[in-house]
């Protein structure tokens, strides 16, 4: 293995070297550094070119400026990597790290969304292949795939930011709306939850019954400018997940697993009042710290008290008390949010990462971020999701039609255990190569996406760096594109041979 | 089943939560909907008296932040001076942080501004200015405004002052021609208020120089010197004593984006000083609290980097409330459906379209009757209906090369120059003088930078148009027009169609339009208009320039140099709650006036 790695990383290097050689040249190539100043009619025109042509040494041949640059990058080696400078003398260095960082934010979580969104659309419906479930989310992912980045932008502002704080100002939601929201949400509850005819038309009353009224009520509460929640609701729902996951996993009758379940309640009880007013004003630090306990707590009695269960009561447990932990965070974000909107009356804005000057706690900064990265988010989402749900779907068929899957379902076990343990393993094989192949390309940026949303990420530094002809941006860039495509790779290769124990290497 | 227990008790647990909650609507019970601000006055409060700053009375300087966009690119540094750093969108920034002795108003007029201080021409002969600085004029950390300063900005464009050459200069500056036109520098006590300066030669346009850039007590400090030390080191030329000075000068304000340089490195002599960087996304400019002249209407400026494309959303969401695109008929229509939420502003600029003639070689167009011909059949007045019109209703056809329809004395220079023969499209005329001169299937390659929609559609028309009259026009758009070794330089075109940007200049014409000059393209030459621009350049007399600006339109209307064909329109918008928002020709853009931008309560 470790000679295998060493050989990759070998011809990575070299591969790296080459194609840095290749590039170096096509950019320097690819246009006219001087072009805005040919058309410049002021009179130290040629002064000015002759600056410009010192300053990028435009008058040397391309090998001594490949050398330059060569010699620069080499450094890193050392920890010193001189990058160099733009055209407009800025260091490249610095660019980086502010255009890799504003990236990373904008694509991370959009990738992750889609990548587990569409993992699990793309095991929905190849079990429920041909049904009319099937059918539409194959319309609506072909649909999402097919949108021109560009437009899609300009939709979602027009919508989500600009209609929705418009919205938000004074929130209203007429009786005739809720009633066709309520019908809408039925025909889709049906489709997803399925069964017999009866079942569906059943979900489907209830839903277009439930959710009206749901939308009139939350109007009447003024729920969307000042949401409440209280500790009530979240002893109610977190004691509706112990007591759903007790059932799932070991029947309520189980007291082994129950017990350290409703025992976690108590504790999520006893934490909201204990920590209140440390998180009306928390950082990240105590968020990420108070997620472990809440996990790492409810364990651990599950562990303790579960006996010959405690797996089960563990998981249950744990879940328990993350959904807890959620609701609570949940809940002091609905108690920032008026509080937010007096501060930044149009929350979600169309432009930026977050608001510049903003004033405000720690929720206020968190909602501010959020609002600002909803969109992009969104579009990055579903314009990549359709991809995983297409490749999911297709390899979970093939897999579901394999010898061993017919064996295990003649064994007798369960279809979940089926489809989970047997069919989805396998058929994420190949998905771990795509998604090697979309972190790599993640680091590259979202050119468009970049653009009309104003940040200034990987593919903007890229963009600009070439339409000035200017090598050194453009460069790096690929420096740091080119070997996260070769690492992902490398990466990928390597998952490969320990997900599928036929690859040996 | 399970799953139907399970989602029985989720229906059961949210019917419970609903109960459980029901105990209040949220809020103080007032209804939340935002109050419009009803502006009926709309933008531009203000009389106007001319196109210069608007008199806004007293002001005070109101708690608030107003966003605006001129462009994508980054703010780049607080020294906007060098060739890497100098560009229009960071000149939008630093404009505002830096006060000038002369501002330039909305028609290209040149202003002085009176919160920094006065001047005069106290000789013709040579050519002496005094500059006088106001007492109270200081930098915003209270060190006062003196003629140090002055002579570090004149010091930054002297080419004198380099290293062994005048290819290697010290200070690396746009502007370098300072040292050589005023050989002396500023003359005066250099921790006073006064000072002279002398030229060589006249100048017509000595009022545009720049005399206050950037702090010399700053650059003093950081290059271990005393301010005055900095001073009489520049005026006695002592290039060696000056190389910290410089290199901190060229560098020392650079920095990694969203990282300003210190404070104490950075005060500004103009009402806003810079006061946060969010990299990739804005720069905002707090006004500067020691301002000694009229104070800023609105504490913060946020400037955000945002593309065109992004720009009407943005203004639509009140994300920016003023800004600056690149006019395109998408982007007016997007802007007129936003209907009353917010003003348009329309005009033309300082930039203007021209069709020029090769005078190299064998070309046709050498021969005067056949630049008539082409004259009489380029369809002017279509080309403006047709494609400038939709951005700027008031355009109209340009008769002029040296003044501009919108300014005063644009009637007076052209009815002094021209009697409109060409302003009707003459196809029998020009039919006539091609037969005449045997001349009909003469080929004309329009040469122009392309990609460009405009003029693709320009040399469309003008194809339309002139085939009919017997010539065979030809496309000849090209990417590479102006690069070197391109279609320009080789001199293979017959007709070339661009635009120069007005400088506001007086005498800047004469690199287009003498003999020899570098920026004479197409090699004219005619003795009479060499003599009238030596008249006009060295010439101190506005009058006297007016009378010569008559002249030489005169002389390229009847040598047919080249045909002007419209001003480039220009477009910005703000919220219909911004106050003072006016539009300008110039390239300072919808910025020029930022601080007297403020929201109507």
């Amino acid at each position: 293995m470790l000679k295998f790695i060493a050989k990759r990383l070998g011809s990575a290097i070299g591969v790296l070297f080459a194609a840095s050689l290749l590039l170096y040249i096509l950019v320097i190539n690819s246009g006219d550094p001087l072009k805005d100043l040919r058309e410049s009619n002021a009179d130290n025109r040629e002064y000015l070119m002759a600056q410009r042509i010192d300053y990028m040494e435009l008058d040397q041949p391309w090998y001594l400026r490949y050398w330059d640059w060569l010699t620069g990058v080499s450094k890193c080696f050392v920890g010193q990597c001189d990058l160099g400078r733009n055209i407009n003398g800025v260091e490249v260095s610095g660019l980086l790290a502010n255009a890799a960082a504003s990236t990373l934010r904008l694509v991370l979580i959009a990738t992750v969304i889609a990548a587990i969104l569409g993992i699990a659309i793309g095991v929905l419906t190849a079990v429920r292949q041909y049904s009319g479930l099937d059918y539409l989310v194959t319309f609506l992912t072909f649909l999402f795939f097919s949108l021109p980045v560009f437009w899609a932008a300009v939709l979602l502002k027009e919508y989500l930011a600009i209609g929705f704080n418009d919205w938000i100002a004074s929130p209203d939601i007429s009786v005739g709306t809720s009633i066709l929201i309520g019908i809408v949400l039925g025909l889709i509850m049906q489709m997803f939850l399925g069964g017999s005819l009866k079942r569906r038309a059943l979900t489907f009353v209830a839903v277009a019954i439930f959710v009206p009224l749901v939308l009139q009520y939350s109007l009447w509460l003024n729920f969307y400018r000042f949401p409440q929640m209280g500790p009530a609701i979240v002893v109610v729902l977190t004691l509706l997940v112990a007591l759903s996951g007790t059932a799932m996993t070991a029947g309520l009758k189980e007291k082994r697993v129950l017990y350290p379940a409703l025992i976690t309640v108590v504790l999520v009880l006893a934490a909201y009042y204990a920590t209140f007013y440390l998180m009306s004003e928390p950082n990240t630090w105590i968020l990420l710290g108070g997620l472990i306990l809440a996990v790492a707590i409810p364990a651990l009695v599950g562990r303790l008290m579960g006996g010959r269960l405690r797996k089960n009561a563990a998981s249950v447990a744990m879940v328990t008390g993350f959904v807890g932990a959620a609701l609570t965070v949940i809940d002091h974000i609905f108690r920032a949010w008026p509080g937010f909107l007096d501060n930044k009356g149009r929350p979600i804005s169309t432009i930026g990462s977050s608001t510049a000057n903003f004033e405000g706690g720690y929720w206020d900064h968190f909602l501010d971020n959020a609002t600002q990265l909803l969109l992009p988010t969104i579009l990055l989402a579903i314009i990549s999701l359709a991809s995983y749900s297409r490749y999911t779907r297709s390899s979970m068929l093939e897999v579901q039609q394999q010898d061993y899957i017919r064996t295990a379902r003649s064994k007798g076990l369960s279809e979940r255990t089926v489809i989970f343990r047997h069919a989805f393993r396998n058929a994420m094989i190949p998905i771990a190569t795509i998604a090697a192949f979309d972190f790599a390309g993640l680091i590259g940026g979202a050119v468009i996406t970049e653009r009309v949303f104003g940040w200034k990420g990987m593919g903007e530094m890229f963009a600009t760096g070439l339409d000035h002809v200017d090598a050194n941006p453009v460069m790096a860039f690929f420096l740091v594109t080119g070997t996260a495509a070769i690492i992902f790779n490398l990466l990928a290769d390597i998952v490969y041979a320990m997900l599928d124990p036929r690859i040996r290497v | 089943m399970r799953f139907q227990r399970v989602s029985k008790a989720v229906v059961v647990g949210a019917a419970m939560a609903l109960a459980l909650s029901a105990c209040a609507p949220g809020g103080s019970g007032t209804d939340p909907k935002a109050s419009e601000s009803g502006n009926t006055s709309g933008n531009g409060s203000a009389e106007l008296t001319n196109s210069g700053l608007a008199d806004l009375g007293d002001i005070t300087t109101k708690d608030d932040t107003i966003a605006v966009s001129v462009g994508a690119p980054e703010f780049i540094s607080y020294n906007g001076f060098t060739p890497n750093t100098y560009s229009t969108y960071n000149s939008a920034i630093t404009d505002r942080m830096f006060a000038g002795f002369t501002y330039t108003g909305t028609d290209g007029a040149l202003y002085p501004n009176e919160d920094l201080g006065s001047y005069e021409k106290i000789s013709d002969d040579p050519l002496t200015v005094k500059y006088t600085i106001n007492e109270n004029a200081k930098w915003s950390d209270g060190t006062p405004i003196t003629v140090a300063d002055s002579v570090l900005a004149w010091g930054v464009q002297n080419l004198n002052l380099n290293e062994g050459s005048k290819e290697k200069p010290l200070f690396n500056s746009v502007s370098v021609d300072l040292g050589d036109t005023v050989p002396k520098g500023p003359q005066g006590d250099i921790a006073g208020k006064e000072f002279t300066v002398e030229f060589s030669a006249p100048d017509p346009d000595w009022a545009l120089q720049s005399w206050l850039l950037h702090p010399a007590h700053v650059v003093a400090k950081e290059a271990g010197m005393s301010t005055e030390e900095l001073a009489n080191a520049i005026l006695a030329g002592e290039s060696d004593k000056l190389k910290k000075a410089a290199k901190f000068w060229n560098e020392g304000w650079n920095t990694n984006p969203g990282t300003l340089p210190k404070e104490e490195i950075m005060p500004v002599s103009g009402p806003y000083k810079l006061g946060s960087w969010k990299a990739g996304e804005s720069v905002t400019i707090v006004a500067n609290e020691n301002y000694y002249g009229t104070p800023a209407a609105t504490k913060q400026l946020n400037f955000r980097f945002v593309e065109d494309a992004a720009m009407v959303q943005a203004l639509q969401n009140k994300d920016i409330d003023v800004i600056g695109p690149q006019p395109t008929v998408d982007t007016l229509a997007q802007l007129e459906a936003l209907g009353d939420q917010v003003a348009i502003q329309q005009g033309d600029t300082l930039t203007w379209e021209h069709l020029d003639f090769n005078f190299r070689g064998k070309n046709a167009f050498k021969n005067l009757e056949l630049r008539k011909a082409f004259a009489m059949c380029v369809p002017r007045q279509n080309i403006v209906d047709n494609l400038v019109k939709p951005l700027n209703p008031e355009a109209v056809v340009m008769n002029a090369r040296e003044v501009f329809p919108f300014q005063d004395n644009y009637e007076d220079v052209v009815s002094a120059s021209y009697d409109g023969r060409y302003d009707q499209v003459d196809l029998e005329g020009a039919k006539k003088i091609l037969e005449a001169e045997d001349a009909v299937g003469t080929k004309v390659r329009i040469g122009y930078s392309a990609p460009n929609e405009r003029r693709t559609n320009e040399v469309a028309a003008i194809k339309s148009s002139c085939d009919e009259a017997g010539f065979k026009v030809e496309d000849a758009g090209d990417p590479k027009f102006f690069a070197p070794g391109g279609t320009q330089e080789r001199g293979d075109y017959d007709v070339a169609l661009f635009a120069w940007a007005g400088s506001g200049q007086i005498s800047s014409g004469q690199n287009i339009y003498a003999t020899g000059k570098p920026q004479n393209y197409g090699q004219y030459s005619n003795k009479e208009v060499d003599a009238e621009w030596k008249t006009l350049a060295s010439s101190l007399d506005p009058a006297v320039h007016q009378e010569q600006i008559k002249k030489i339109e005169k002389l390229l209307w009847d040598d047919l140099y080249g045909i002007p064909v419209f001003a480039h329109p220009g477009l910005s918008a703000s919220g219909s709650d911004i106050q003072n928002v006016r539009h300008t020709a110039t390239q300072n853009g919808i910025v020029w006036n930022a601080e007297q931008w403020v929201r109507a309560e």
